[in-house]
């Protein structure tokens, strides 16, 4: 744990840090995923968050942290403009420019091993067949992988990996090859059924999946009305998508009974809440990182204080009384 | 046709607005195409960055300044006392009016008072992040993240050495020609700060649509710097006349650093000069930003690199490179520009 103390009590980071709250033993917020642990539901979205981040926010308070997705070999992202916003959203085409696996062990990962909260690595491929050898590659680190096979900014030439259940079990298959560490499967929002892909992420040895990515998207100006970001199309996010995904993350949790991981516009405590409710068991946040750094660890200490309040021991028990 | 039934009122007012666009998109892609080929990232800085934070910031001003500006200042007190020249802040936008906005928006600080614990920011208002920022009153509290980013440096030429008279070196060169247009000024107050400091002695030309949309004119004479106004309603903001004066201005001594903000054609006119004279000329840039401190990967910086190899980034390679003309360019470059 090498998060510097706060220089200087004068500013509102500073007073947050100083503000953790005590962990109570009344209250069990951890999750299981496979064969790891996390304290608490709450992570960053991939591609939301570095060890940058982390010297604003106190990012041991956060179950686990997510990695951006690291390829085989190395890319360069897309062209400007990589990103916008729309009303209620944001809209990206970074295009994951990535170190390759080589670079991330050499580069990034040494930097989150320092963020003392487990690490899961998020894998790309623009195949299939690619995500075993990326795992194979990374020998080890990282404490699960998150395997994107839904970034709607890769040119798949028409192969949508993550929307063909078939192709999702080819790659949980593969990388379940490589390693004993659990497995998280990232699907797209879209997908003819959602239970499909969750359901074939499960039979092939997943341990969590994830829903969802960003949603495929052509943000225009305003005055020429030509597409804003230099890849055209990008990856909608942010608030405008939560309804649609929290049907997603409704249908997933009920097809299978690994966790689901909920991504998609968590911008507060009330939101997380809304996933747990329809099933979900931990949450990412993404874009609400950009506008408030600390959002994330603002919902997991809220996420015990509710307990709390209502006083009962876990999340689960929390939604119950709503229910009663 | 004019005076056909056709041409009603607002037939007459859409194609005035065509014709505006036709001429914002012309500026605008000659300005992107100045940079090109010309941006390089700066090497590792003397001073090491300070750790950004963020703070809920109280608004203690918030003013119209001239035609189409705001300045804020704002209580911030690690900030103020740790930024460096050049650097810049992410501002959250609050909710405001129903309008919700999610990303924050990078903005340079355009003064930092350390006695007051305060810095001030002067922003355009231009979509609906600025406008929505526009309607914060004073005593609210603005989100701030920051110092964020590599700013300006004076190089060591530009540099008053500690003991002068030691040695035969070279005469320590201590002179520093500064441009900035429009809100691009508040990326190049801080070195106007930093050379009042140090003793360096700044030339800073402020460029803008009219005298009463210049910004910085008070700031620079607070802080001692000799002032060239320049503005487009007199044409005297025209490149050509521009760079005949800084020519002749300089045509005995060169100042020692450029820097440039808030226009690439500047940009380039800045690093024409540089090749001219032989002197190094860095340049600010602004971009679409999401996160500010580079995790996001949002704001690719505009140098041509290896497909397989990401480039560099505005917010934390940047906003502040080197501005170096192309070979190719820097041979005619005199002539071109004449």
């Amino acid at each position: 744990m090498t998060i510097a103390p706060p220089r200087t009590p004068t500013d509102a980071r500073s007073a947050f840090f100083d503000a953790r709250p005590a962990d109570s033993a009344a209250v069990d917020l951890s999750v299981r995923i496979g064969s790891l642990t996390l304290a608490n539901p709450v992570m960053p979205a991939s591609g939301c968050f570095g060890p940058s981040l982390g010297r604003l926010i106190p990012v041991t308070e956060l179950g686990a942290v997510v990695t951006k997705t690291v390829f085989g070999t190395p890319r360069g992202g897309n062209a400007a403009h990589r990103l916008t916003e729309i009303r209620a959203g944001m809209v990206n085409s970074v295009g994951i420019p990535s170190r390759g696996a080589d670079g991330y062990l050499a580069g990034q990962h040494p930097l989150y091993l320092t963020l003392g909260v487990p690490v899961i690595v998020s894998v790309g491929g623009h195949r299939s067949s690619e995500y075993a050898p990326v795992v194979r590659d990374l020998r080890g680190a990282g404490d699960a992988y998150e395997l994107n096979v839904s970034c709607p900014n890769l040119d798949r030439h028409g192969t949508d990996i993550g929307s063909d259940p078939d192709a999702i079990e080819k790659v949980v298959r593969l990388v379940r090859q490589e390693t004993d560490k659990p497995l998280i499967v990232k699907l797209p929002v879209l997908v003819s059924s959602i239970a499909d892909c969750a359901r074939a992420a499960e039979a092939a040895g997943a341990d969590a999946v994830c829903v969802a990515n960003s949603v495929p998207a052509l943000p225009l100006t305003a005055d020429t009305r030509s597409p804003v970001l230099g890849n055209v199309i990008g990856g909608l996010s942010g608030p405008n998508i939560r309804p649609i995904v929290l049907r997603l993350v409704w249908l997933a949790s009920r097809a299978v009974q690994i966790p689901v991981i909920a991504c998609g516009g968590i911008e507060t405590t009330d939101d997380a809440l809304d996933y747990f409710s329809v099933g979900a068991r931990a949450v990412q946040v993404g874009t609400a990182s950009f506008g408030r750094p600390y959002a994330m660890v603002e919902i997991a200490r809220a996420l015990q204080e509710r307990c709390l309040a209502a006083e009962v021991a876990d999340i689960g028990r929390l939604i119950e009384i709503w229910r009663a | 046709m004019p005076g056909t039934p056709a041409e009603t009122p607002a037939v007459l007012a859409a194609r005035d607005a065509l014709a505006a666009l036709r001429r914002q998109q012309a500026f605008a892609a000659a300005d992107e195409a100045a940079l090109d080929g010309l941006i390089a990232v700066r090497p590792p800085a003397r001073t090491p960055r300070p750790d950004p934070v963020w703070d809920d910031a109280p608004v203690l001003v918030h003013e119209v300044v001239g035609e189409r500006y705001r300045r804020l200042v704002l209580r911030t007190a690690t900030i103020a006392t740790t930024a460096l020249a050049g650097q810049f802040l992410m501002i959250t936008v609050p909710p405001k009016g129903g309008e919700r906005i999610l990303l924050p928006r990078p903005m340079a600080i355009h003064r930092r008072h350390p006695e007051q614990g305060t810095v001030e920011v002067i922003y355009g208002v231009a979509g609906r992040g600025t406008t929505a920022l526009a309607d914060v009153v004073v005593g609210e509290s603005l989100l701030v993240t920051g110092p964020l980013g590599r700013g300006f440096e004076f190089p060591d030429a530009a540099l008053p050495t500690a003991t002068p008279s030691a040695g035969p070196g070279p005469q320590p060169a201590r002179t520093a020609l500064m441009i900035g247009r429009g809100v691009g000024v508040c990326a190049i107050m801080g070195s106007v700060e930093d050379a009042a400091d140090q003793g360096i002695s700044a030339t800073v030309v402020l460029s803008g649509r009219s005298r009463a949309n210049l910004i910085g004119l008070a700031d620079c004479a607070e802080l001692g710097a000799t002032v060239i106004p320049v503005t487009d309603d007199d044409g005297s903001s025209a490149l050509p006349a521009l760079g005949e004066r800084l020519r002749a201005r300089f045509a005995a001594t060169p100042p020692d650093v450029i820097l440039v903000c808030g226009a690439g054609v500047l940009a380039r006119l800045a690093a024409e000069l540089g090749s001219e004279w032989d002197v190094p000329v860095q340049v600010s840039l602004e971009a679409h930003m999401a996160c500010g401190l580079g995790y996001c990967h949002g704001c690719a910086a505009p140098v041509a690199t290896d497909p397989a190899v990401e480039g560099p980034l505005v917010c934390v390679d940047g906003p502040v490179f080197d501005a170096v003309l192309p070979l190719t360019a820097a041979a005619g470059g005199a002539n071109a520009a004449g």
